[in-house]
């Protein structure tokens, strides 16, 4: 297994990292923690003349609850996302994410930035991320422009994000009262795996009836996406055990699975329902700040 | 352009140009010779390279070293201080948390960050902070229990409390659970693999292999290739012996390098030696071959039909062994059977991965002789074989055997590593290093091969067992290797454990355009006794009995000679049978639990030691050496036996010290290095204890009598009436009169240099003789059975291991703390290759998953709580009472699973591994 041969450069502040891109016109790969661009890089799979690292510019670091919304800083890691007290109190979900991906060492190297980034359809952090309605922050040299993560993922691997950007921010507006942010994930094995399927639900109840209702899946389409019609069923309704049973078999209707290694595309759909069932509970659960156990 | 970094590694501040594509891991293992930091899948998914990085824990092979400035690093090597183990060092020595210490650094380092952030961590806690470390040896239940119990090891002052006396052992040494030998060294990082290896001028070298299952080579120019900068040599067939090797001398079907043609993705083609690896890889891409390809056939059916295409003319139906046995009348024990249950069953092909690569490392000396070090669990098989192809005598190479990392059985064959590395070394004139990556492992291959089983089993009312027949279709792969061995395995053991009195198995071993398929714990035996386990509750159900009836009804005894002739002495198979059964709860859970948990038993066994070498040989089997160190305080145990993470080399040592009457600390281990000692088959067919026991255990009483005849004299005893224990020689019957053991030595030095003890063992000859009696033949014979408990989720079809009550009949237990050890890996193992684990392919013959993230094997997440327990066992022809549990431990699992699952939903899945997609779709047409 071989590492080609690079550039490799560290600016220490943004504005020179994206300068440098400008100056590389595509040809540089951005790298944070590593754990995605190292792998592919030895696997043969992506191959780069420069490596621009941005593990080493502080402003991107840091979780700030602010006034309205989350700023989670591109290099904060699974294993400080999955502690934070913030995201622990505005998105749950997002902690249960970042708590089940992979081991606990690539926890502490991957970065909520490259898991976005590298676009990975069976990435965990996405789907919580997605149903909360975030944004990412993306910098160029001569701009900062943000896009709604539904919109960022473009396909297998491949985001909206220019060869001369940064993703500077993800940016998690608050929720309203009453809501609540599950994330449940299947896996092969109990650690260190890729989700088969992974299921994020997100629920606003007010009076007893669900003022909003998001549902994402991940690793059953070619990128992480919401599924609109659980939006559609369940908002204006009463929540409970048969609007969900109904809300996870349209999701699973919905969904535009493939058949690999981990499983066949029937049994993803399989699994998008029992999953997207027990996401809904569990973020209705929440919504009343109760945590109805994981199966 | 070289990168300036300051960086502090373990308390030490280092300056460093690095380049640019340099990681963390090859900075510590090439630039610092921090070989603690280990390689194993260069991916960030097996953790054995986990360094702390800030005090973090991370994957050194994900980090590029550029990145270090201002950084703190440590590694194993720097986790004791000043010269003290770390606690949780301590700890894991003691709780026996190491095996073949691969992936050890990487543990500690995880614990170490672990117990750092929060001193007193829950088990669930411990497993989360593991579940980035694999571990193929452990079963990672000692690993768990050692960080459990780090703090009984924080005060340095206090004299580690030692591990707790096994009361029921009768011997002073044997049945004690001393530490290993060999693990003050792996919990230091200290100890050494052959690709921690490093010599003055080595080069690394590197081989190409078929893109293509089944071809033709019409072109092949290496020119570029030699030219790249960098590159000291390149070999290809013209270059090399062309003597054919394999396992078997009847089915020797292997080169170096294809000549003809290449029959698999991975078939050898060329290696090229260079200054370093990626000079080697980047050269190997240089090499042109033309391919004209041939059709291709990669299943037991497809290469069976009329006109499939033929891998090796001499076996123009692709089936290269056939085996028919019969034994009784089938057909009239069917007729008198008052039901009769049958089924067919698929094994997977499932793969040994250990942690720790192959590598391989030749040097030619100034003499003319090879010296090879390789990661082998048979030096002496490689030996002979390295000699035969290199067409030298066997004395003029060197063998030696560095600590290996787990075999399994995937490292019991010569390899083109170690082919290639020594003509390279030859070539060149300098020492050549080889290592396979993790894919290429995968391609190499030889795990378990796939077995298309039909099963059929006759039963009375009251249980007994009438007649069973069995036919068995191993899709075998490209090359033959163990595979003679592997279909004869595949029926001989299923009488072992019950008796049987009418038996027929057919074997069919088939090539395929594959990876060829070789020896893999349990040998050939895992996936018939799956079959057989199965099929057995079938027939109870059937009759309306329970398993365990069922089970103790036909379950062997002692002292019998099996319908196919194997000779059984000590069996407490019924016993196992008995306290696993009040030990499980069974009688209170079984048809009580609620739907989506499941108990289920399954049993198992295997040969401690195959009766016969695999190539015909005179030489004992077992051969030691003793030699007492001149003031008689020491003595160093010399036999090639190959310790690879089971605990051999300590096991060996408490017999010496057993046998000759000093402590465990008395012994030490010499190398396994072919000029210092003596033959031994090797780690395989589950044989060390048994073997190399007994040759250890007569080269000690050697010694014993020698000094026995000095003390007499000096005693005025007759040397018939002393008894040697704990380092002193006495009179039997009058304990207090006798003389200090080291002065003996002392004396019989003085008298007659130097005192040496020799000893060997050779198996009795055993068997029948019909056609393959040979194979199933051994000394002894283990039993064992499980119990095991799951929990299904009915929606999603996962199954959760909850819990497993073993009970193993083993003989004397030497090494209780090791062999539990023994047992829970083999369970963990077992585990993950019945419902995780399986090597796939492409429509073309190419391995879809060669690496450690797609090829799953189990990690600490997915351990089950494990009781496991030996019952009262002697065997006659073992050391001390001693025989195999290795590979025995495996068998009950498979078997004991899938009733377990069928108990939990009624679902039968026959076809392994049992994944939860298979027993979801059972649960639907259920429904």
């Amino acid at each position: 297994m071989r590492l080609e041969d690079f550039q490799f450069h560290a600016p220490g502040k943004l504005a020179e990292a994206t300068h440098l891109l400008s100056v590389l016109e595509g040809t540089a790969r951005v790298v944070a923690g590593g754990t995605d661009l190292l792998a592919d890089m030895k696997q043969g799979r992506l191959g780069a003349a420069h490596v621009v690292s941005i593990a080493g510019i502080p402003e991107l670091r840091g979780i700030e609850d602010r006034e309205n919304v989350l700023r989670i800083g591109p290099l904060e890691t699974p294993n400080r996302i999955a502690a934070s007290d913030a995201v622990l109190r505005r998105i749950r979900g997002l902690a249960d994410a970042a708590g089940v991906m992979a081991g606990y060492q690539v926890r502490n190297l991957a970065t909520i930035g490259g898991n976005l980034a590298s676009a990975v359809p069976s990435g965990d952090l996405p789907p919580a991320l997605l149903v909360a309605g975030a944004v990412v922050e993306l910098t160029a040299h001569d701009g900062i422009r943000t896009v709604s993560l539904a919109d960022f993922f473009l396909g297998p691997r491949k985001t909206g994000l220019g060869p001369d950007e940064i993703l500077t921010a993800v940016i998690v507006p608050h929720l309203p009262a009453g809501s609540g942010v599950a994330y449940e994930k299947f896996q092969l094995r109990d650690a260190s795996a890729l989700a088969v399927v992974g299921v994020a639900a997100r629920l606003t109840i007010a009076d007893g009836v669900i003022a909003t209702a998001r549902l994402a899946v991940g690793a059953a389409a070619p990128t992480p996406v919401l599924i609109p019609e659980v939006a559609e069923l369940l908002e204006g309704k009463p929540p409970g055990a048969e609007v969900f049973a109904a809300a996870a078999r349209i999701a699973s209707e919905e969904v535009k699975p493939i058949s690999d290694l981990r499983g066949s595309a029937a049994y993803r759909r399989d699994l998008v329902r029992v999953l997207a069932g027990r996401a809904l509970t569990r973020a209705e659960g929440r919504c009343r700040n109760e945590e109805v156990p994981s199966c | 352009m070289l990168n300036e970094i300051t960086v502090t590694i373990n308390g030490d501040e280092h300056h460093l140009g690095v380049r640019q594509n340099e990681t963390l891991q090859d900075v510590l293992r090439l630039r610092l010779g921090l070989t603690g930091t280990k390689k194993g899948c260069e991916v960030g998914v097996c953790g054995s390279c986990t360094v702390l990085l800030d005090g973090e824990p991370v994957n050194s092979c994900l980090v590029l070293a550029a990145s270090l400035t201002g950084k703190e690093v440590t590694t194993i090597e720097g986790l004791a201080e000043g010269g003290r183990l770390h606690p949780l060092q301590a700890s894991f020595l003691h709780h026996g948390a190491v095996q073949c210490g691969y992936c050890t650094p990487g543990m500690l380092l995880s614990a170490k960050a672990l117990i750092d952030r929060n001193p007193d961590p829950t088990e669930e806690e411990i497993l989360s902070a593991f579940g980035g470390n694999l571990c193929r040896c452990t079963g990672y239940v000692k690993i768990v229990e050692a960080v459990q119990g780090y703090r009984e090891f924080l005060d340095p002052e206090e004299c580690p409390p030692c591990p707790p006396p096994d009361e029921e052992s009768p011997y002073p040494v044997v049945g004690r659970s001393v530490i290993r030998k060999d693990a003050p060294d792996r919990v230091t990082g200290r100890a050494v693999y052959t690709g921690d290896l490093s010599l003055p001028g080595m080069l690394y070298g590197k081989i190409l292999t078929s893109t293509i299952a089944h071809a033709k080579i019409t072109k092949l120019d290496v020119s570029r290739a030699e030219a790249f900068p960098g590159v000291k040599a390149v070999i290809t067939a013209k270059d090399v012996s062309n003597v054919i090797y394999g396992v078997s001398p009847a089915r020797y079907d292997e080169m170096i390098f294809a000549t003809d043609k290449v029959r698999y993705i991975g078939d050898e083609i060329a290696a090229v030696a260079a200054i370093d690896e990626a000079t080697a890889q980047a050269a190997l891409e240089l090499i042109e071959v033309e391919y004209e390809e041939l059709p291709a056939v990669f299943n037991v059916a497809d290469a069976t039909a009329e006109g499939a295409p033929v891998l090796h003319e001499k076996y123009p139906t692709n089936i290269n062994v056939v085996v028919d046995q019969n034994f009784g009348d089938v057909e009239a024990g069917f007729a008198e059977a008052d039901a009769v249950v049958s089924r067919s069953f698929t094994g997977n092909r499932t793969y040994q991965a250990p942690i720790e690569p192959h590598a391989s490392l030749a040097r030619w000396e100034a003499d003319g002789r090879l010296t090879l070090w390789s990661s082998t669990q048979t030096p002496h098989y490689m030996h002979y074989m390295m000699a035969r192809v290199l067409e030298v005598p066997m004395a003029q190479i060197r063998i030696i055997k560095p600590a290996v990392g787990g075999g399994f059985g995937g490292k019991a064959e010569t390899t083109p590593l170690d082919f290639c590395s020594s003509y390279l070394a030859k070539v060149t004139g300098r020492p050549v290093m080889m290592k396979y990556a993790r894919n290429e492992m995968f391609m190499h291959n030889r795990g378990r091969h796939r077995q298309e089983i039909e099963l059929k089993i006759g039963v009375r009312k009251d249980g007994s067992i009438t007649a069973v027949k069995q036919t068995v279709h191993l899709d075998g792969g490209a090359y033959t290797s163990f595979g003679i061995i592997t279909t004869y395995y595949a029926g001989s053991m299923v009488p072992t454990l019950y008796k049987l009195p009418n038996y027929k198995y057919q074997g069919y071993r088939v090539y395929t355009n594959l990876p060829a398929c070789g020896a893999f714990r349990g040998h050939g035996c895992p996936h018939p006794r799956f079959a057989f386990e199965t099929l057995l509750s079938e027939a109870a159900e059937a009759i309306g009995m329970d398993d365990f009836d069922i089970r103790q009804k036909n379950a062997m005894t002692p002292n019998t000679s099996t319908v196919n002739e194997l000779s059984i002495l000590s069996c407490e198979f019924p016993a196992t049978l008995a306290q696993a059964r009040q030990a499980s709860g069974w009688d209170k859970k079984k048809g009580h639990l609620p739907k989506g948990r499941g108990i289920g038993v399954g049993c198992g066994g295997f040969v401690s030691g195959a009766g016969y070498p695999i190539y015909r040989s005179r030489f004992p089997h077992s051969n030691a050496v003793i030699r007492v160190l001149e003031d008689g305080h020491a003595a160093t145990l010399h036999i090639a036996a190959a310790e690879i993470g089971q605990g051999s080399d300590t096991v060996l040592t408490q017999i010496a010290a057993e046998e000759m009457g000093v402590p465990y600390e008395t012994i030490l281990m010499a190398d396994c290095d072919s000029d210092i000692s003596p033959i031994d088959l090797g780690s395989y067919s589950s044989r060390v204890t048994l073997m190399g026991g007994n040759a250890v255990k007569m080269a000690a009483s050697r010694v014993k009598d020698q000094l026995f005849e000095i003390a007499g004299r000096r005693l005025g005893v007759p040397p018939t009436g002393l008894m040697a224990m704990e380092g002193r020689i006495f009179v039997a019957e009058r304990p207090e009169v006798g003389m200090d053991w080291a002065e003996a030595a002392r004396i019989a030095f003085s008298e007659a240099g130097p005192l040496v003890g020799t000893g060997f063992y050779e198996p009795p000859r055993l068997g029948g003789s019909y056609k393959g009696a040979a194979v199933g033949t051994s000394p002894a014979y283990s039993f064992g059975t499980i119990v095991m408990e799951v929990a299904v989720d009915l929606e999603t079809g996962k199954v959760k291991v909850l819990d497993c009550t073993d009970f193993h009949d083993s003989g004397q237990i030497v090494n209780p703390t090791t062999a539990h050890g023994q047992v829970h890996g083999a369970i963990v193992m077992s585990i993950g290759e019945t419902l995780m684990e399986e090597v796939l392919f492409t429509e073309d013959g190419q391995v879809r998953n060669p690496n450690l993230h797609e090829y799953l094997i189990p990690t600490a997440m997915d351990t089950p709580r494990i009781s496991s327990g030996f019952v009262d066992s002697y065997e006659p022809r073992g050391p001390f009472g001693a025989k195999e549990l290795g590979e025995g431990a495996t068998l009950p699992i498979m078997g004991a699973l899938g009733n377990a699952i069928y108990d939990a939903t009624g679902v039968r899945i026959t076809e392994l591994p049992i994944t939860p997609e298979k027993i979801l779709r059972g649960l639907k047409e259920q429904a």
